[in-house]
């Protein structure tokens, strides 16, 4: 699933990248970004963890004009007198100007890097408030953020994937060559489908997926046993000979009625209750003449 | 206290014949009785069906009026919206009022995939105990020649229903035809709309939740849905759909923080929201992201300011998918409350160990059931795995271990 969400997710998209301290997630951020660029569309970065040159370090060509680095990195809490973009200017109508700057056809995709970074200087329910807002506005097609999980709290983290239509999460591999992600994707409709990939990145920046991961979780259930054959190995016989089960089947059980009485019996249900007696012969006994059954 | 049955006069005269009992009241009040309530068989309490019978049943028969239920959404809040889609619908059918709240989606958009109701099926759901009428009675006699008492008993009573034409089936794969839903009024609250204007330091309550609770207010006053007020018009009964309460996107930091700032604001929603309901003629489902919630306090004191609560759990995305115990079914359901309304005991249900499964024209939930453990090799599965499910009494013989068996 991981091309096709490297192809374009659908407006309104909000996907989320979480990594951790022990696999860095940005490799496939300039990935997506890469991918944005050859789709023509136009991309605005908020950089606050890397500089404008380290970002942009392996995207080459002519699709690096359409990149547009908002330099958060050089001064994010407006010390100076001058900053360029500060964390608090994190609000919708400040992102819509800032978008809206440049002018191009198609709306834009919006990459935050990072998103931890403004977590830690705003308040989590402003954050999503503002990023919920920009992807109902129309100003901004796709958002893609970088999120560290191991920064916050797990609430925080929870809330802000809650908001994401797609999320991956990143790891070292085992194999020491790839990197697992794990990625969960919601599609307007409510369907969630969850997948799980070995990738590598190249050095142009396009990402080969290698593999599903072998399944290290509990073992697979063995095929079934042959049950054993309970009659074998004993000292007496417990197997029926074809003869002696048609006698077997022949024999008149005890309670066996007449058809007709066991349907009745079946269906006088619900509720009511209804005595059935079939005259046996020893009701036949006639109080006034107590020798009736005399055989004299 | 709930809406007590002498509020409404005769019981309503469309129900069924199935219904449990026939004893009709015989009153001189003028009350009329208001379409798709009906009384509590065990406390005489009005209930409402919440549009899932499954659920009616495991609520002792309905919603009772004046009353919360709080559902705690799965993971990805697929099937918590299913239920609460379905206490809607439900209210479109009975022709009540709708009341419908939302921070993420536009409560326009969760009425437009409501689910379509299967009209022509209203007809009583056969409880399992009927015994199916066959027609062809040679074979259904010849199957169980010597327990033949037994044969038109479903193996295991596993499907919860009760018999009474109070609840509706609906139709998920079909939404509902916008002339249907056209009929019911709506009120909708969509908190992007609200300004938020700054409260007074000293309250506890949050903007977004005072004004829902202010918007309720108003509803509930103007279109006469109090208990006080004159009851000369029509009843109508008010059911109110509160969508996510408690995630970030209500402005309230109790999902984000382990420790939040306002960890009052929720509870002291829920105590006005609670009064409210007390008061008036309106029946409410909150859900709310619990599995966000850390504090696993305040989660309690939430859940025992609701009257009812149930909490899902879905087995996508976590290690319970591949259990093939789990195979047929969605998810597991908890029953964490159940009401005391105007009484000491409450009935609680049966079984602990519910699981829910949404078929498309059913949202069932049953009991967990394992099936009896006959052959004596076959390798238990460990206890670690069976956490949740209904644990048969063969399983002594195995004792906790994977495959050890004990020889006597």
């Amino acid at each position: 699933m991981l091309p096709e969400l490297l192809q374009g997710t659908d407006a309104g998209g909000f996907l989320i990248i979480q990594d951790s301290a022990s696999y860095s997630g940005r490799h496939l951020l300039k990935s997506f970004i890469n991918a944005a660029l050859n789709r023509e569309e136009a991309v605005h970065v908020l950089g606050f963890e890397v500089s404008e040159e380290e970002l942009k370090d392996g995207l080459k060509g002519s699709p690096v004009q359409r990149l547009h680095f908002h330099n958060a990195y050089s001064d994010p809490l407006g010390w100076t007198d001058q900053p360029a973009f500060t964390v608090h200017q994190f609000r919708l109508e400040e992102l819509t100007r800032l978008v809206k700057q440049t002018s191009h056809p198609k709306p834009a995709t919006l990459v935050i890097d990072s998103l931890s970074w403004i977590l830690r200087h705003l308040s989590p329910p402003a954050v999503c408030k503002t990023l919920q807002q920009l992807r109902k506005g129309g100003s901004v097609r796709a958002i893609i953020g970088l999120l560290h999980a191991d920064m916050h709290q797990r609430g925080t983290v929870g809330s802000v994937c809650h908001l994401a239509t797609s999320v991956i999460t990143v790891a070292p591999g085992m194999k020491g060559d790839g990197a697992v992600a794990k990625i969960t994707k919601r599609s307007k409709s409510g369907k969630v489908v969850l997948d799980e990939v070995i990738f590598s990145i190249k050095d142009d920046l396009t990402v080969v997926v290698q593999s599903k991961p072998s399944q290290l979780g509990p073992k697979q259930i063995d095929p079934e046993e042959q049950e054993t054959d309970p009659t074998a190995n004993l000292t007496f016989n417990l197997r029926l000979s074809n003869t002696e089960r048609e006698a077997k089947e022949k024999l008149a059980l005890p309670f066996v009625f007449s058809k007709e009485k066991k349907i009745a019996l079946l269906h006088s249900s619900p509720g009511s209750g209804r005595i059935l007696y079939e005259p046996d012969a020893n009701d036949d006994y006639d109080q006034e003449d107590p020798d009736d059954d005399l055989d004299v | 206290m709930a809406a007590p049955m002498s509020a409404v006069g005769k019981p309503s005269a469309e129900r069924s014949p199935f219904n449990t009992t026939s004893f009709q009241k015989k009153t001189r009040t003028k009350l009329i009785s208001i379409p798709g309530t009906r009384p509590s068989v065990q406390n005489g309490q009005l209930l409402v069906s919440t549009g899932v019978t499954s659920l009616d049943y495991l609520l002792g028969g309905g919603l009772a009026v004046g009353t919360v239920l709080l559902i705690e959404e799965d993971r990805y809040d697929s099937y918590s919206r299913m239920i609460l889609k379905y206490f809607l619908a439900e209210g479109v059918v009975c022709r009540h009022e709708l009341f419908v709240a939302a921070a993420q989606d536009n409560p326009d958009d969760i009425l437009q995939e409501l689910p379509a109701p299967i009209l022509d099926d209203i007809a009583i759901h056969k409880p399992v105990e009927q015994p199916r009428l066959s027609c062809e009675p040679q074979d259904s006699l010849d199957a169980m020649k010597i327990a033949w008492r037994y044969q038109n008993l479903p193996k295991v009573q596993s499907a919860l229903a009760s018999s009474s034409r109070f609840g509706h089936y609906y139709d998920v794969s079909k939404t509902m035809e916008p002339e249907i839903r056209q009929a019911a009024k709506c009120h909708h609250f969509y908190l992007p709309e609200h300004p938020t204007q700054s409260s007074p330091a000293h309250s506890t309550m949050l903007e977004s939740y005072s004004a829902l609770l202010k918007s309720l207010q108003e509803v509930i006053n103007r279109e006469g849905f109090d208990v006080a007020a004159p009851m000369s018009k029509s009843r109508n009964i008010l059911r109110i759909g509160l969508h996510s309460l408690g995630s970030a996107l209500w402005g309230d930091d109790l999902s984000c923080h382990d420790n939040p700032k306002n960890g009052h604001a929720l509870t002291t929603f829920l105590y006005g929201l609670r009064a409210l309901l007390r008061s008036s003629l309106s029946v409410a489902v909150v859900t709310l992201p619990s599995h966000l919630i850390q504090d696993r306090a305040l989660m309690g004191s939430i859940t025992r300011l609701c009257d009812n609560a149930i909490a899902l759990e879905s087995f996508k995305g976590s290690e319970r998918e591949t259990n093939p115990l789990y195979k047929d079914y969605h998810g597991l359901l908890h029953v964490r409350q159940v009401p005391h309304l105007n009484c000491l005991a409450s009935k609680l249900p049966d079984h602990k160990d519910l699981a829910f499964k949404l078929k498309r024209k059913q949202f069932s939930i049953e009991r967990l059931h394992l099936p009896p453990d006959l052959s004596e090799t076959v390798s238990r599965v460990s206890r670690g795995e069976l956490a949740g499910a209904a644990t048969v009494a063969s399983a002594c013989g195995s004792g906790s271990s994977g495959n050890k068996h004990l020889d006597f």
